[in-house]
């Protein structure tokens, strides 16, 4: 009898345990749909955000592009500090649901670089994209890993914006973008990848670098990059 | 453009891929110590039978301790803060073994479940005080769990055959419960795709354990003096 009575109270203490396990799970469950919610929410505004700036390529002016896109900025700030805020009720579990926001981070990183290397000329440095979305980096911002896949993205775009640049009769474009792709591939390559998704995004860059030096070598083959610009690199290609 | 870009690399290497790749290898070593030497203890608590079961639960009760002391620690050194969860892939096959090992040997012990809550109280000690301690979460104690049940079932089918026949029946009581109990919590599991294989391969298990059981079971109704006499009767008419 005494045996019968054994089991029965390991197993209530089983199910108790079990019990508070699935109150455990259900609670990170929930938590997890509030993000996948506001993540759904960042990839409708990528999505605007991306078509507006596609605009470049149909030879708008820059200006009027990025000032439609900007707009989107604004949508994407407020998201990402509502996801900063629903990551504040679980402290040290960022990473748990990391993988729920990783690849709208990336997309937008990409958009966000693309805008503001159509704006200044330069890469968007990390703590720029947090300044940019009112994060705290001590806190919570876009992923080292995500903002090096989102700017290989960006790299993926510059070959096609090259091609209409040119279309366009923007001779010039060529050499400023392959400029900025040399270096930024060079910088890459001083990383110490591991064999995983951002190391195989990296090793497309090559792919565009070297569809940005073709597009350069028909511009400056047919004599049509302006002199003044070309003195320096005339030097290097000489030598 | 070429110093800015060289300054933000030296940032971004610094700050993460060559240090994260580094510490990423450590925890994998690590994790793979952990499940080495979690497997001998459990072949250890396999050795049991009806005459040295005190010795070999104690014997592997320090090997477990010493698993816990040398390279738990040694996890739980790498892993800080956030770090619990961006590496969990890389430390989640040991915990899990660990897991595997240490309910295994309470099982063995005390017939009862080890529960996550005094797991992670064991693991306090070698947690350094000033630091967030490390704490095994839920699912790799519940995929710990799902792998305990294959070896309850080389268990049971052992002690079956050593003439155990009660304590095989207690094992095969105490896989359904966990069996029953798991089929709740799956739904809500994080990318609850292992999972998803560890509950067909348990069922399995417990399938096994109530095969064992019914075959023996019928095996001792036949080797009854009165079944026997009957089915000679039956054979002779």
């Amino acid at each position: 009898m005494a045996d019968g009575g054994a089991p029965a109270s390991s197993s209530s203490l089983v199910e108790k345990q079990f019990e508070d396990f699935r109150l455990h799970l259900e609670e990170s469950g929930s938590l997890r749909e509030r993000i996948r919610a506001v993540a759904a929410e960042m990839e409708s505004a990528n999505r605007i955000m991306h078509s507006s700036l596609l605009l470049v390529h149909q030879s708008r002016s820059v200006p009027e592009v990025l000032e439609k896109a900007k707009g989107q900025i604004v949508v994407l700030k407020e998201l990402f500090n509502r996801l900063a805020e629903i990551l504040r009720e679980c402290p040290g579990q960022h990473y748990r649901y990391h993988g729920d926001w990783k690849s709208e981070t990336q997309t937008m990183i990409s958009l966000l670089a693309f805008l503001h290397w159509l704006e200044t000329g330069n890469l968007l440095m990390h703590h720029e994209a947090e300044e940019k979305l009112g994060l705290d980096a001590s806190e919570f911002g876009p992923d080292i890993e995500d903002y090096l896949i989102g700017v290989c993205f960006m790299s993926n775009e510059l070959p096609r914006y090259v091609v209409n640049q040119v279309t366009t009769g923007n001779y010039d474009c060529p050499r400023k973008v392959l400029k900025f792709l040399t270096d930024l591939h060079a910088a890459f390559r001083m990383l110490n990848l591991r064999n995983d998704f951002l190391r195989k995004k990296f090793d497309g860059m090559k792919y565009d670098l070297r569809r940005v030096e073709e597009v350069y070598y028909d511009v400056k083959i047919r004599g049509l990059t302006t002199n003044d610009d070309s003195t320096e690199d005339q030097g290097t290609t000489q030598a | 453009m070429d110093l800015q870009v060289l300054r933000w690399m030296g940032e971004a290497v610094e700050r993460t891929t060559q240090g994260q790749n580094d510490k990423r290898e450590r925890v994998v070593k690590a994790s793979r110590d952990i499940t080495i030497n979690s497997k001998k203890v459990i072949f250890q608590v396999h050795r049991i039978s009806k005459s040295n079961r005190e010795e070999v639960l104690e014997k592997a009760e320090k090997d477990l301790a010493a698993v816990t002391d040398q390279y738990i620690s040694r996890l739980v050194k790498e892993l800080q803060g956030t770090d619990f969860w961006k590496l969990r892939r890389a430390y989640s096959p040991g915990v899990q073994e660990y897991v595997e090992a240490a309910t295994f040997c309470k099982f063995c012990k005390t017939g009862t479940l080890l529960n996550l809550a005094e797991i992670n109280a064991s693991l306090l000690p070698i947690n350094d005080p000033s630091l967030e301690p490390l704490q095994i979460n839920v699912l790799d104690y519940l995929l710990g769990l799902a792998d305990l049940t294959g070896e309850l079932m080389r268990l049971a089918i052992s002690r079956i055959s050593d003439g155990e026949l009660e304590y095989a029946e207690k094992i095969c009581r105490f896989v359904r419960d966990i069996y029953r109990e798991l089929t709740l919590l799956v739904p809500d599991m994080d990318e609850n795709s292992d999972m998803k294989k560890k509950m067909e391969t348990m069922l399995q298990s417990v399938v096994k354990i109530e095969n064992a059981d019914a075959s023996n079971s019928w095996l001792t109704f036949l080797s009854k003096p009165s079944v026997c006499s009957s089915l000679q009767e039956q054979r002779l008419a």
